[in-house]
This record gives C-alpha cells, structure tokens and sequence, in this order.
C-alpha cells in the first residue's frame, strides 16, 4: 500500500489553473491556425504569438514546481469524466517528476521558441511552422503532466504528429535540407534522405511503438478497470494486476510491449534510425523535439512507470523475478545504444548528425539509469524505495543536464550551419576567432557532454554509471564506461574542428557573431549547464525533494540524498581516467601530428571499412530497408499480382465460364429438324434406358 | 425513449420530396441546398433529443406499419446507442457531400456533355443522392430484417444508376458488375434472413414494447444444419458488402470510378453498413456460430486489414487507393465485431463514423484535384501539391489520421476500443499469446499507417508539380476542411455516443449472448 511521503493518489485541487500549462499552448496553437486559414500570414503574428503562448504555459509550470517543492504534490481532476465507460477523466499530475518535467519542457521550449522567431524570419511555411511548434508544446506539456495514460497518450501522439510535421517541414524537399552525402549508398540503400522521407520514417518507426503502448495500456486497463497512472499505482503495491501477469509468466513480456513506445520515441536499439534522419527539421525543431524535450518522453515513461512497477516487486516476490528480467533487458537495449551511436558519432561529417548520434546515444545512458536501477531487484542487496531513488535521481538528473546541454549544442549547430551554409563541418573551421560568445558556449555545453567535472553533465553521467554499478551488470557497465571515453573524443574532435582548425574544404564566406535573438537562448543555456554543475552540492537536494515527492518513491527525502552522493569510487576513477586518455589522444592526433584522415582512408582498406561501416550507421539502415521494408514491399507486390489473379478469377473466368456454357446451348439449337430428331432420338433411349436400370 | 410520431419517416420523406421537386430543374444551387439541410435533419434531430432528453435515450418513431397479418412483422424507425455512429455518419457525410456535389457535378456534367454525351442533368442526380442517402439512413433505424433489405435495395438500385449515369472509365460495365455482385450479396442475406424469420414467424430484430426498445429472442430455438446454412449465407452475403478479403473484388472497381462524392458516400458508408447489419442482426440470429468461428473470424479481418493496406500501396490510382484502403478498413469493423466483446463492437461501431468521416474527405480530396487539375487522379503525376493546396492538404492529413488512430481524430477512440476488446477476447495468458496479439496488431495497424503517410508523401510532398495554381478556399473546398474539422470535434466530445453505445452494446450482447 502506498502510505509514504510522495504518493499522492486522490486529487487535491480543482482542474484549474494547472491545467492552463497545455491548455494556453493548446489554445495558442488553435488560434494561430484559425488566423491562418482567415488569412492572416503575418510573421510576428504567428511567431510571437507561438512564444507569448508557451512562456505563459511555461510560468503556470514553474509556478506549480515551486508550491510543489512547498507544499507537496498537486493532483488536479476535473469532476466530470471526458470518455465514459473507459472512465478517462481529465486530470493534471505534479508531483516532482511531473513539475520539474514540466519546468523543463516550458523554459526550454520559450527559450527556442525565440530564438526560432529570428532562425526562421527568413524561411517560407512560418504559420505552419508556429502551428505545430506550439502543438508540438502543448502536447509535450500534456504528456508529462497527464493523470492518465490515456491522456499521456494523446500528448505522446500529438509530439509524434508535430515532430513528423516538422522534420518535414521544408517537404519541397530541395537538396540543400538533405540528410546524408548525396548519393552515397550502403549495401545498395541510398543513405541520404530529403525531409519528406524522413518525416514519414519518423511516422512509422514510432507508430510501431505505439501500438506495443495501446495494447499494453488496454491490458492494464482490462486488468486494473482503469488508465489513472496513480490508481495503477496503488493497485500494483497491493500486487493485483502484476501478480495476475507474473503468475502467468507473462509480465516481463507484457510490459515490454507496454514500453516499446517508450524505446521507439527515444530512439532506442533497434528503433535509433529515425531520429538520425530527423535532423532535415528545421535546427530549433532538432533542438526542442529532437534533443531536449520528445526523445525524453521515452525515458519519461520509464521514469514515471519504473517507480510504479517497483512498487509491485515490494508486494510479491513473483513479480520481483520476472521484473528484474524486463529492467536488465531494457537496461542492455540503452547500453547497445548508448555505445552503437556513439562510435557513429566518431566519423560523421555533418554537424546535426554527430549531436543527434549522441542525443541517442545520450539517451542510452537515461535508459540505463532508470533500467538497471530497477534491475538491482535481482541481486536483492537494496530496498524497493532506494532502488526506485536512485533510478529516478539518475534518470531525471541525466534528462535535465542532457536537456540543457544538447539544446544548447543544437541551437549552437543552427547557427553555424547558416554561418557555413553548409550542414557539413569540412566547411567550417576557425570559428573562434569570429564569434567569441558562440565559441564559448560550444565549449561549455560540450565539456558538459564529454562529463567533465565539474559540469552538470559529469554528475548525471556518474548517477546512470552508479546504477549499472549497483545492479552487478557489468556488461552494461563496461559499455558505459567505453562510451563516455568515446563521447570525450567525437566531442572534441567536433569542436577543434569547427572551433579551432581551418576548414578542411574551402569557403568564401566571412561569418560573424549570432544576432542576439540566437545568441542569448544558447549562451544562457551553456552558461546553466556550467552553473547547475559548479552549484550541483546546492543543487541536488532541491531535485531530491522533488524526486521524494514522486508517485512511487516510497522514500524519505534523506534517503534520496544519499542515493546522489558522489563517491569517488573505482568506476569514476577509471571513467575519468578513460575520458581524459581519449581526450590526449583527439588533441594529440588534431593539434600536434595533424593528421591527415583522408590520406589514411585512402591507402587504408582497414580503416576504409572500418570508417564506412561507421559512416554507414553499422548498416543497420541498410539491413531494415532490406529485410523489413523491402520484406513489405515485396509482399505488397505479390498480394497485387494475387489481386489481379482473384480479379481474373471473378471477373475474366466465371463470365467466361457462362459464356462457354451459352454457346454450348446456344450450339444445340440450330434451327435443323435432322439435328432435332437426333437429339429426340438420343435422350429418349437414354431415358428409356433410365426407367428401365430404375424398374429392373 | 423518446417517441415521435413522424418524425423518422419526416426526416426519411422530405430529401425525396427535395428531389423529386429538383427533377427537370436547373436551380442547382437552391437544390444541393435543399438536400443538404434536408439530409442533415436526423443529426439535428439527434443532436436536439442529447440536450433535450440525454444521449442514452433511443429516439423512435411513434408510427409503425403492422404487418404481422404477413407474419413479417413491424416496421418501425428507431435509432439507440448502436445504430447511433451509424446515423450520424451518414446524415453528416451525405449532408456534406451535398454542397460539395454542387460544384463537382457541374464540372462533371458538362465534361460529359462536351464528350459528347448525353447525360441526366443536376437535378437527377440530386434525385438518385437523396433517394441513395435515404435508402441508408433507412437500413440503419430499421428494426425488421424486411424492411432492412427493402431499404438496401433501394441503396443499390439509386447507386447503381449513379454509377452508370455519371461514372468513369467503362461505366457501364462497371456499374453492372457492381449491381451483380451486391445483388449475389443481397440475395443470400435474404435467403437466410427468410428462413431464420419464417421459422420465427417474424422478422422483427428489435420491437418497440411500453416505451422501451427490445430484442426480440427469435433465435434461440432455431438450430440445426438448416440454420447453419442460413447462417452461413447472411455471413457470406454480408462479407461481400462489407468486401472482405477474398469477396473483396467489386469494391475496387465501383469505389474508383462512380463519381467522386459518390464514392465518398459508397465506400465509408454504405459497405459499412454490413458490418453495422453483422453486429445488430448476426448477434440476435446466430451467436452460438459466432462464438465458434470468432478466433477464425478475428484472423480474416487482421489478413483483410494487411492485404487491403499492403495493395493499396501498389495503386497509382489515387481513388483506387482509397478504395482498397476501404477494404481494409473494413477489416477493423470485423475484427471489432468479431471479438464478441462490449468493447469490441462498440469499438466498430464507432469506427463505422471515424471511417465515414476520415474516408469521406478523402475521397473528397481526390475530387479536388478530378475537378480542379484536369482530371488529375494518377498520384504517379502528382507531386508537392501542399504547396498549392495546404488546405486541402491538411484536410487529407486529418483524413489519414483518422484511419490510422491518431488523435486529435476520434480514431483514436474506435481503435482504442477495439484494441481493448480484441485483448479481452484472446486473454494474455502465455507469452505465445503476447507475441501472437503485438505482432498481429503490429503489423495490422502498422500497414495502415504505412500506406497513409506514404500516400500523404507521395501526393502532397516533394518538388511543386506543374500546372496547378494556389487553391481559393471555395464552398467546395470548405466543405472539404470543415468535416475533417468536425472529426477532431467527436474527438473532444466522444462522451455523447459514447455513453449510449455502451448500453446498446451491452444490451445486444446480454440478448443474443446471455
């Protein structure tokens, strides 16, 4: 029974104001379409009207962090139910992780949405544009405050709608928002994708999840009688419906299904292609949907389940064997992940490529904070309520400094790109010297993705690493420590490339400092990535009272601290010590012998195909185009020719068969009396002969 | 519930009168005016009874034609919770389609004219409309299984000539074969209907008694190899209506070349109107057979969801496309249905209006570009048109959406629901199980979000194609825009069919069920 501090199961206020943080940006895109389709294409209309609509979003969420951090949970329900019969009600959730959640959703989202009113001032599709950004909002501030999975679903949908809108936002797809080098091939596939593609591969890579998510929502529903995430909650602490699955030896696979939503929208192994792809969306939808907020969600349903879950295994040592079982696989799918990307990142050559290789790869470490935590259950060395603290600490500290950094390098990236007018960094180089602010806030948020201390990201980074640790899941653990040493090297071979060496190819173009509208949203961003790190002992306690107010943290708030207390064990020691080595190696290979890549891949049939089949994203986009998609289309063909067979059958056959059938009578009656008689003649013996077999 | 005297047979009467009045005329306007308030009566008068009385209260005509001296029975009008979606999909659709008619026919018509033909004017069209339009609104507030058939037939006579007078391509063949073939179909739902309801000296479903609408228990005593036959032969005649895999081949033909707000009325519509017949009547005539064929049941709908999604893939011809699109989601209705569960159905039938409303406006679309770009259907020559057309593009998008399930379209409340019920009807219970239900839904529901976003990509993306112009949002086009609006609409207010179908359902299921 859920009886601690932070669960909070019956509403406690009124709809209102709470729901004002998704419904004003829901209102606000609303209106900006109505406007459209009047006519009016203003651009300041739509676009200001997009921030002004997301900023008062915004300040309704940090409203509701602070009273949450004060005064506890709010759960907010409407006293009339929205869909009967299956009893979805409408209802705004903040407790911790829904508050802070929706804090970061909101600020980030104002943030980027200023700096997408001068990114996107010249760009045509601009009420399009603000439409579905502030769509994309809306939803994306319902998903992570919703009661009910019903409603987290229509958020989880509506991100998916808007994100696919907006990586195909410029859908004339000219070559210039491409993805990929043009014309290169793998395995035959072509490996390089206009935003039309790529919206329709975002579409149906997450729609494949999704559905996993609705039949496991209709099984909990059908168990449970409800989709209100707090009443699952206390349904499972009494084992009900994790008992009923685990009995039958389904749950691990039942929940599963229940999260390949979750791993399709972040983009996890074997779902990670589509989000690579993304990146023809404009540079603040890469930002906001692609790195700070949408790919979240997944790591969000873990977060917001995981703790949920755990309070099952409290009640039933049943459900403890078979929900280890899930933790472990889900924690080695972010571990796969984590590591696959990142080795892509090492030789990509275009700027979002890299960020978005290692958002997914980011996103690995995320699932491996929440997931291995839960697997702790297996080695029974922990309580429920610490294994759900750490998971959520590390989970959400991951989310939050992974948000802010990767904006950051995103908004960063947009800015570049129009500087070079090229997504390629062979076009880039030297920019230290020209843009001196911008230069720094590279700096800042990438030393935070390389987990350098004292930056924000070396202090999540090390929670996720202490989860792997906890659970003795070594393989997972091992790969982390692999991948941080290898997101130190792409990282900085990024930045001394664009930051620090001349370009590799030649350019013409003399660029400059980001207008202020641009600049401001990522400094300020890389400057809190470096604030939140250097004040983490400051910090950290405010995020464990929000995680101790958290529906199934069944822990008190001294409990959580002490799960975010930073030793220096033997795996940070080797951790950074793997870091800085690759650190020597990228400056040694860059700065002092000055490699010279291109000649090695040349002369090199090793490193030629060890580089293409990183290049080539491990061929698994090949080998899915291959088997599953050209699976499909092949099928398709075969059903068409079987159509065309049942067409011919019905419609070439059977009236033939008539026809046939009429001539042959047709061809008795010939209009010759000889004919006739013979005919008479014929049947009359043969009946004769009939009457005569029948009578004898 | 709430009786009436007149007021179906009203509403079912005064779109005729509309019609016969429009013979002959030239007032094409005043008459696609007429048609359409007229048609849209029943979903006022439905949307009237909700604040009046409450959602749940069945609304019935007063008036019924005794024919029990026939040992036929009553005829009587009433619409509850089940017959529900149905009756406001059509009154919505049909009434929209109306507007949409005006301009598209004249286009059409004097395209014909300069070929050479001749050809009925506007106002017999809006005659066979009204007459089609009714025909199945009829089929759907019938009680009796005569005077159902009596209604259907009259959708196919008004239809069939729809097709042969305005139709494209080999219209005449066309319209033909697809008399023959819904004709095979009626007369096996009638031959079995005639002995189910001879052996129970009636053909009455559902009966009006002291002011509540029930089931008549006919069935139960009729068993045996004769009423397996019977059953046999209303299933299979309702699978060609409804085109499911296998009797599937008319649809094809008829849905892409009638004339193209005809196929927004025949291929949402009237096919699911089968499937409306199959929950209603095969419920009440034979559960017993259901329940023993419902997992076979269940797999032809998944393999008819697949094969229709999976050719319409392969179709350049953009109404062709649309129409194997309704073959397959015909599908969802039967694996709705065939799971036997409350949800299940209701989930179906709640489809049948997602369907009516998504498919509608696609066919509207593809009437877009036939009038405005020359004819334009091949999608192998379209390209880019959101550059022109964002309007009407969006529209599409919100239609696709609605097939697929996503919200803000009440698709996602029919697939839901029917997601629910199939996981109740093949319970969890071995990880067999998991895989055998993720892997079918899957792919099912994956196929279909495959050939939406694929054909969106196709027709709306990519580099502008020549020769189109920016769109003016005509009547035309708003009507286009307005019923994929009004389908995010019964997003938000689902609650008002939701809550009556529930209790039909759950009636239906407790009178043939137990």
């Amino acid at each position: 029974m859920i009886v601690e501090t932070g669960s909070l199961v019956a509403p406690n206020s009124g709809l209102m104001p709470w729901a004002l943080i998704w419904g004003i940006p829901y209102l606000g895109a609303a209106i900006l379409a109505i406007l459209y389709y009047l006519g009016v294409e203003n651009k300041a209309v739509h676009g200001w009207g997009s921030v002004v609509s997301i900023g008062l979003g915004a300040l309704v969420a940090v409203d509701a962090l602070f009273k949450v951090l004060r005064e506890g949970p709010i759960y907010a329900a409407s006293t009339t139910t929205w869909v009967p019969w299956i009893n979805v009600g409408v209802g705004v959730y903040l407790d911790g992780l829904g508050a802070v959640m929706a804090v970061i959703v909101g600020v980030l989202s104002f943030l980027i949405a200023v700096y997408s009113v001068e990114y996107m001032r010249h760009s045509w599709g601009i009420p399009r544009y603000f439409f579905f950004f502030t769509f994309f909002v809306a939803s994306m501030l319902l998903l992570v405050t919703a009661d009910n999975l019903i409603l987290m679903f229509i958020g989880w949908e509506g991100t998916g709608l808007a994100s696919y809108a907006l990586i195909g936002h410029w859908y004339t797809d000219e070559e210039e928002y491409w993805v990929g080098v043009p014309g290169r091939k793998a395995l035959g596939i072509p490996m390089y994708f206009t935003p039309s593609h790529s919206g329709v591969r975002a579409m149906l890579f997450t729609r494949i999840g999704d559905i996993g998510m609705m039949i496991g929502m209709a099984t909990l529903f059908l168990l449970t009688g409800t989709f209100s995430i707090p009443e699952i909650a206390v349904q499972a602490s009494h084992g009900g419906w994790m008992v009923t699955l685990a009995s039958k030896g389904v749950l691990a696979a039942v929940l599963l299904v229940f999260t390949l939503g979750a791993l399709a929208k972040s983009a996890q192994f074997p779902f990670q292609e589509w989000l690579v792809t993304a990146m023809t969306g404009p540079t603040p939808v890469s930002a906001l949907i692609h790195a700070a907020t949408m790919v979240k969600a997944g790591v969000y349903f873990m977060l917001r389940m995981a703790p949920v879950f755990l309070l099952g295994a409290a009640a039933s040592g049943l459900v403890a064997g078979e929900l280890a079982k899930y933790f472990v696989i889900v924690a080695g799918l972010g571990a796969i992940t984590a590591f696959m990307l990142a080795t892509m990142a090492l030789v990509s050559n275009e700027l979002k490529l890299i960020l978005a290789y290692s958002t997914a790869s980011q996103l690995g470490y995320m699932f491996v904070g929440v997931a291995a935590a839960g697997a702790i259950l297996a080695t029974g060395h922990a309580e429920v309520g610490e294994i759900a603290s750490l998971g959520v600490a590390a989970g959400l500290s991951h989310l939050l400094s992974h948000a802010i950094f990767k904006a950051a390098l995103f908004l960063i990236a947009g800015w570049l790109i129009h500087a070079a007018h090229s997504r390629f960094i062979d076009y880039m180089g030297n920019y230290a010297k020209y843009m001196k602010l911008t230069a720094l806030s590279l700096w800042l948020a990438g030393l935070s993705l390389m987990a350098i201390p004292p930056m924000s990201g070396f202090f999540s980074k090390e929670l996720t690493l202490k989860s792997a640790e906890e659970a003795h899941l070594n393989w997972v653990l091992g790969l982390g420590v692999l991948t941080a040493g290898l997101t130190a090297a792409y990282t900085l071979r990024m930045i001394l490339r664009v930051l620090h060496l001349p370009p590799k190819k030649e350019v013409h173009e003399h660029p400059h400092e980001a207008p202020p509208l641009m600049l401001i949203p990522y400094f300020l961003l890389a400057l809190t990535a470096l604030v939140i790190g250097i004040a983490w002992f400051q910090f950290y306690p405010s995020l464990a009272k929000a995680i101790s107010e958290t529906l199934g943290v069944e822990a008190a708030i001294d409990t959580v601290k002490a799960v975010f207390g930073i030793s220096l064990s033997a795996v940070t020691a080797t951790t950074l010590g793997w870091v800085f080595t690759n650190i020597a190696v990228v400056a040694v290979l860059y700065l002092l012998v000055k490699t010279d890549f291109d000649r090695i891949l040349q002369t090199s049939k090793t490193a030629r195909v060890i580089h293409d089949f990183l290049f080539d994203r491990w061929y698994i986009n090949s080998i899915i185009y291959i088997l599953i998609v050209g699976g499909f289309a092949g099928f398709s063909m075969f059903l068409a020719g079987v159509d065309h067979v049942i067409d011919l059958a019905y419609h070439a056959a059977i009236p033939a068969l008539f026809a046939l059938g009429a001539a042959g009578l047709r061809a008795l009656h010939r209009g010759r009396s000889d004919y006739y008689l013979m005919l008479y003649v014929y049947f009359a013996s043969v009946l004769l002969l009939f009457l005569y077999i029948a009578w004898g | 519930m709430v009786e009436i005297p007149f007021i179906w047979y009203g509403s079912l009467l005064l779109p005729i009168i509309v019609g016969l009045l429009g013979l002959g005329s030239s007032r094409g306007k005043l008459i696609a005016a007429l048609s359409a308030i007229t048609l849209l009566i029943p979903l006022g008068i439905i949307m009237t009874s909700w604040i009046i009385y409450s959602p749940e209260e069945p609304v019935a005509d007063s008036i019924k034609i005794d024919l029990t001296g026939y040992k036929i029975g009553y005829f009587s009008l009433v619409v509850d919770g089940l017959s529900l979606p149905v009756l406001v999909g059509i009154s919505l659709v049909t009434g929209i389609v109306a507007v949409y008619s005006l301009k598209y026919m004249t286009t059409r018509i004097a395209e014909m004219e300069e070929q050479g033909e001749k050809v009925p004017g506007l106002g017999a069209y809006f005659f066979l409309y009204n007459l089609f339009a009714i025909a199945m609104m009829g089929m759907a507030l019938s009680t009796n299984l005569i005077e159902f058939y009596l209604f259907l037939e009259i959708s196919l006579i008004a239809s069939f000539l729809l097709i042969a007078y305005y139709g494209y391509g080999d219209r005449r063949k066309i319209s033909l074969l697809y008399f023959i073939w819904t004709h095979v179909a009626g007369a096996l739902f009638i031959a079995g209907v005639l002995y189910y309801g001879i052996k129970a000296g009636s053909f009455d479903i559902l009966r009006i008694q002291n002011g509540s609408l029930i089931y008549v228990p006919m069935a139960s005593a009729i068993i045996g190899e004769a009423a397996k036959i019977a059953a046999a032969a209303i299933l299979v005649g309702l699978f060609i209506k409804m085109a499911v895999f296998g009797v599937h081949m008319w649809l094809p033909y008829a849905h892409a070349e009638a004339p193209t707000p005809v196929s927004a009325l025949l291929s949402p519509n009237l096919i699911g109107i089968a499937g409306y017949a199959l929950a209603r009547f095969g419920i009440i005539l034979f559960p017993d057979i259901l329940q023993k064929i419902k997992y076979d049941l269940m797999i032809l709908a998944i393999v008819t969801i697949v094969y229709g999604g999976l050719v319409a893939l392969r179709q350049n011809d953009f109404k062709r496309l649309l129409a194997y699109s309704s073959v397959s989601q015909m599908g969802y209705l039967l694996l709705g249905i065939s799971t036997l569960t409350a949800f299940g159905i209701g989930g179906a039938m709640l489809h049948y209006l997602t369907h009516a409303i998504g498919k509608a406006v696609l066919f509207m679309v593809a009437g877009v570009f036939i009038t405005e770009l020359h004819g334009l259907r091949d999608i192998r020559r379209m390209s880019g048109l959101a550059k022109y057309y964002p309007f009407t593009a969006a529209a599409a998008l919100l239609g696709f959406m609605h097939l697929v399930g996503i919200p803000p379209t009440m698709g996602l409340w029919s697939e839901l629901l029917i997601t629910i019920g199939l996981v109740k009807a093949v319970p969890l219970n071995s990880v067999d199980h998991v895989l055998l239900v993720a892997t079918s839904l899957i792919v099912a529901y994956g196929v279909s979000a495959a050939y939406a976003f694929i054909t969106m990509k196709r027709i709306f993306y990519g580099k502008p194609m020549e020769g189109a112009n920016h769109e003016i949002q005509d009547g035309f086009k708003q009507t286009v825009v307005l019923l994929a609006v009004i389908g995010v609409i019964f997003f938000l207010t689902i609650s008002l069919l939701i809550s009556p179908l529930r209790q039909s359902v759950e009636t239906l299921l407790l009178a043939g069920l137990g």
